[in-house]
């Protein structure tokens, strides 16, 4: 029996050779779209659930009261006071959410060690990688030692036992404790991790939200229970004393200053449904990015589906040739479940080839994906090959249940009695999935379209400073003390370099905003500005235009003590009219009180940040006025002429006279401002890519349609040639319904198109406006498409030999 | 009204060329009722099909209404053939989708025919064929003689010049044969030009002439006299 089907099969298949293809190949790329999304959504998704503890431990996140951030980070003396007071909690650890790269010195040995970690407390408790050697207790209850992962041990030590060995870091000694072994993936995979984290000034200060705060808890802790207590440690020690200091009781001080809230992220989600925190990375390895995950397992089903909808359509359609032989099986006897059967049979060859030449398409093209989502996903692993043959049976059962049910149910009399080929049965279901086809086409057309106006926008945009010809070089300074000093002599020395327009500095850098902010209290109004801590020069230098007033300037000896600048946004929180000249008492104090500001200039807003956010409210003053010293990068105005030269100029400078042991890096600081929006570059690009293959496909689609339903009026057509149609009649009377179709489509695909895209504007504060232009620019091109598509097939079929329609059917 | 001189048609294919028609030379005045018969194969059909516009002759002079008909593009005789000739086939080449009413008008519409005129005179032929309360109808729900009868109404309804009929009583039983001959004759004596091919003397004997073919060439053309033949009539 299956032998028969299949020679049948082998037949009809090598009859529309060109339709198989297409039907195959529209198949496979919805079946590889799926398989891309599988395999993001499964690395994403295994993040951390190697983990035995992931249930138990909890990453700590702080909402500050008075301004709403969220920050993904702690004060030690909270951490150490839940510990004592509570518990439930097992233990916690300290460590900075972010990897360093430092040089790292064995014997004679130098490299940058990379991923580096400097924790404190239990590490392993809240992550336990599995140790190989050493101790596997108490690995970090010295300062002065670092475990080190297996991979970094063997390029170090080769075969020697790395246990008790020591290495130099910053030039301190530690001593090599563990070797651990790295679960992949994780939050965080570090290769080393340093113990003393913990400045002894930080032991007891409540206000400095530095560290990373895990705590583990006992299992079957409630996680209501536990942040109640918690709020209550705060409450105690943060909100209480606050508001004594204040001479308030905690109510008045709570409703006029807000609280900090404490938030709970368990780690088992903190990867994709961690809280957003306003600093946007919680962990090293960064947040998983749910907004793309969802978007690629979304437009990954839609491809799916519209592979399907092609497939049902193609297969109803040609059901009909195969009317006669459906007959003659029913019969000689055949029943309604084996005409199933053998139809579900046919799909489920097709489906097989299908997914081969998937597994084909994803195998080629997983490096530009990867390189894309900048991961390395490779396709294995049992569960992967599960929902392999999960996709299989659904695509099966999706793509060939209704084509086979619908040609069971043919009349066996009407078929044998031919005149069947012009049967009207199903014509409303392919209208309806054409219409359906259009709908997403159009969809996707619109949401490229307003994908890339918004890139444009953004890449476009004038950003209030300028940024093509400056370059930001990061500073190390060995004692932070001197960091000034050290700052203005090489400042000195790059200027002498041709090539070299400019030097100066700011704690911070565009597109990952200042590097400090401090609250302070205006006329009852809380603000909560950017420190813009700056040298002379540095907005003239990035071109960043004083709107009132003047810029600071070393002429005068005030600008170094007591005058700061404000920008627009601040002017306008403060409500102030006439800003200049006002005194503001600041956030900052020493021992007697706080220390009070004179407004000498206000500056225009400019982009601190990505898109996303609004600007700032942002002060400036310069480096020297209470010296911070935390500016960590050097921006350097550069000619374009010669650039290379100059560049090999100030490498050569910087290696000889500042650090020998860090390569000389750089960086534009508009490609740097640039990374603000890559994320939106990329959907843009994926927007487009996907668009080819939902055009490709639904072009597939309709062009086998229309085939289809053109060939089964040819001899409608030659009637009508007969008495008389024109070519033109005849065209206009055959792409009518096409036409119909395709507008119906595109009104179905605006709803979700508006909305959906008008959400993802949301997330940025400056946007486009959505205009009719992507919409009319979508239906038109449609429009053509269908057209071109439609007028092409009906032009060959008007072409047609009258004379054998007429007599031969 | 039609001059044929000569005129040939040759099929060619890679291995064969065979001349349907070898120098067909005929006339038809406009009022005329002629029949072509002749087995299979003889060519009559492919000369219906020239004289109908629906095929290109080889070689040759066929003129309609004073106007050279051979080596016209394909746009060009869809014009003349719309404005001038209607057609009557053996399996009625009605469109199954369309309702009669529908089948009817499409002359009308491809003629550019006003709306208010086309319902009048849909109604009209209708009316005098006899089909007016099937006009909603669709073909298939229909028996073949009246199929046949909304065919010639579709054939007849833009007043075409000459009507060709292709074997017209081929598909029907003898009562409902004899009917649309009886129609054609009515047609005919209304001063109607039909061109006629069949295969049967019967059908043949209702018109003025006939000319008989074979291999492509006619070879003889005779008169016919129609006798009233009372016993024919009652069979």
């Amino acid at each position: 029996m299956i032998f028969n089907w299949f020679k049948i099969f082998i037949y009809h298949l090598k009859q529309n050779k060109l339709f198989s293809f297409l039907n195959v190949l529209g198949l496979s790329i919805g079946i590889a779209g799926v398989i891309f999304a599988i395999l993001y959504w499964n690395n994403e998704n295994t993040y951390d659930q190697w983990n035995p503890e992931k249930e138990n431990v909890y990453q700590v996140l702080n909402k500050i009261g008075a301004t709403g951030d969220i920050w993904p980070s702690s004060t030690i003396p909270f951490g150490v006071t839940c510990k004592a007071t509570i518990p439930e909690i097992e233990s916690i650890c300290f460590f900075d959410s972010w990897y360093y790269e430092e040089i790292i010195k064995y014997q004679n040995q130098k490299w940058m060690g990379k991923k580096i970690i400097v924790a404190d407390y239990d590490f392993f408790d809240a992550f336990p990688f599995p140790i190989v050697k050493g101790a596997k207790k108490d690995i970090l209850k010295e300062k002065n030692s670092v475990a080190i992962s297996e991979d970094e041990a063997k390029k170090i030590f080769k075969n020697e036992d790395p246990i008790g060995k020591i290495v130099i870091n910053d030039n301190k000694s530690y001593v090599i404790k563990s070797v651990y072994k790295v679960m992949s993936p994780s939050s965080i995979e570090p290769n080393y991790v340093f113990g003393g984290l913990l400045e002894d000034g930080d032991a007891n200060n409540w206000g400095n939200f530095n560290y990373t705060l895990m705590i583990k808890v006992r299992k079957g802790t409630s996680e209501e229970s536990l942040l109640k207590k918690m709020q209550n440690v705060n409450f105690v020690n943060r909100t209480m004393k606050d508001a004594k200091a204040n001479g308030q009781t905690p109510e008045e001080y709570v409703k006029e200053n807000g609280e900090v809230k404490v938030i709970l992220d368990p780690l088992d989600k903190a990867r994709l449904y961690g809280t957003k925190s306003t600093a946007g990375v919680n962990f090293p390895e960064g947040k998983g990015n749910l907004q793309l995950l969802y978007i690629m397992v979304g437009l990954s089903i839609l491809i799916l589906i519209l592979s399907l909808v092609n497939y049902i359509n193609l297969a109803t359609a040609s059901a009909v040739k195969r009317a006669k032989e459906v007959g003659v099986r029913k019969i000689v006897g055949a029943s309604k479940t084996q005409i199933i059967a053998q139809f579900i049979f046919e799909t489920a060859i097709i489906v097989v080839l299908a997914i081969l030449f998937a597994l084909a398409i994803v195998e080629l093209s997983l490096p530009y994906y990867n390189n894309f989502l900048r991961k390395s996903l490779t396709m294995n692993g049992s569960e992967f090959y599960l929902q392999l043959i999960f996709i299989f049976g659904l695509v099966i059962v999706l793509a060939g249940i209704f084509p086979a049910v619908y040609i069971s149910n043919f009349e066996t009399l009407k078929v044998l009695k031919g005149n069947f080929s012009r049967s009207k049965s199903g014509i409303w279901i392919r209208n309806s999935m054409l219409i359906f086809q259009f709908g997403i086409a159009a969809f996707f057309i619109i949401g490229a379209l307003i994908v890339n106006s918004q890139v444009n926008y953004m890449m476009n945009k004038d950003l209030g400073f300028t940024g093509d010809q400056v370059i930001k070089i990061p500073l190390k300074s060995p004692d932070r003390n001197k960091k000034i000093q050290q700052y203005l002599t090489i400042k000195q020395e790059l200027l002498k370099l041709s090539g070299v327009q400019d030097v100066s500095t700011f704690a911070g850098s565009f597109g990952n905003s200042t590097n400090s902010s401090s609250g302070f209290t205006y006329n009852g109004v809380f603000v909560q500005p950017r420190n813009v801590d700056m040298d002379f020069g540095f907005l003239d230098m990035m071109k960043i235009k004083i709107v009132k007033g003047r810029d600071l300037s070393p002429k005068y000896a005030s600008d170094t003590i007591s005058n700061w600048l404000i920008n627009e946004t601040l002017a306008k929180t403060l409500g102030l009219k006439n800003p200049i000249n006002t005194i503001i008492s600041s956030g900052w104090g020493n021992e007697k009180g706080n220390l009070k500001f004179k407004i000498v200039g206000v500056v225009k807003d400019f982009h601190i940040t990505g898109f996303q956010n609004k600007v700032p409210p942002m002060v400036f003053i310069s480096i020297k006025t209470l010296k911070w010293n935390n500016f960590d990068n050097i921006y350097v105005k550069v000619s374009p002429n010669n650039l290379t030269g100059t560049l090999d100029k100030l490498k050569t400078y910087w290696e000889k006279n500042i650090n020998q042991d860090y390569p000389f890096q750089y960086e534009f600081v508009n490609k740097g401002f640039a990374k603000t929006y890559q994320e939106q570059v990329k959907q843009k690009d994926l927007f487009f890519i996907l668009n080819l293959v939902v055009i490709i496909i639904a072009i597939f689609g309709l062009f086998a349609l229309a085939s289809f339903s053109m060939e089964r009026r040819l001899k409608e057509i030659a009637i009508r040639k007969t008495l008389g149609a024109e070519t033109d009649a005849l065209l206009k009377d055959l792409s009518k319904q096409y036409v119909v179709f395709c507008l119906i489509g595109f009104v179905i695909g605006i709803i979700p198109a508006y909305i959906l895209l008008q959400k993802w504007l949301e997330d940025f504060a400056f946007r486009i406006n959505v205009s009719v232009i992507p919409f009319s620019i979508a239906l038109i091109s449609l429009l053509a498409l269908t057209l071109i598509i439609v007028l092409t097939k009906a032009y060959q079929v008007t072409k047609i030999d009258i004379l054998k329609y007429l007599k031969y059917e | 009204m039609i001059t044929i001189q000569n005129l040939t048609k040759v099929f060619r294919t890679e291995e064969v060329e065979t001349a349907a028609l070898s120098g067909i030379t005929l006339e038809i005045k406009k009022g005329d009722f002629l029949t072509i018969m002749g087995p299979s194969g003889c060519g009559k059909s492919t000369l219906l099909n020239i004289i109908g516009l629906l095929d290109s002759a080889t070689g040759g002079s066929y003129k309609l209404l004073d106007q050279e008909m051979v080596g016209l593009k394909e746009k060009g005789r869809a014009v003349v053939r719309k404005e001038n000739i209607g057609f009557i086939f053996q399996n009625f080449n009605l469109i199954d989708e369309l309702s009669v009413y529908d089948n009817i008008e499409l002359p009308l519409l491809y003629n550019n025919v006003k709306a208010s005129d086309r319902k009048q005179k849909i109604e009209a032929i209708a009316e005098k064929l006899n089909i007016s309360h099937r006009l909603k109808h669709f073909p298939q729900q229909l028996s073949g003689g009246q199929q046949q009868r909304v065919a010639v109404a579709r054939a007849l309804v833009n007043d075409p010049k000459i009507i060709l009929a292709d074997e017209p009583t081929g598909n029907l039983d003898s009562k409902n044969g004899n009917e649309v001959m009886e129609l054609l004759t009515d047609l005919h004596a209304k001063g109607a030009t039909i061109l006629m091919v069949t295969h049967s003397d019967y059908d043949a004997s209702f018109s003025q002439r006939t000319i008989h073919m074979k291999d492509g060439v006619i070879f003889s053309e005779r008169l016919n006299q129609r006798n009233v033949d009372v016993f024919m009539d009652a069979k």
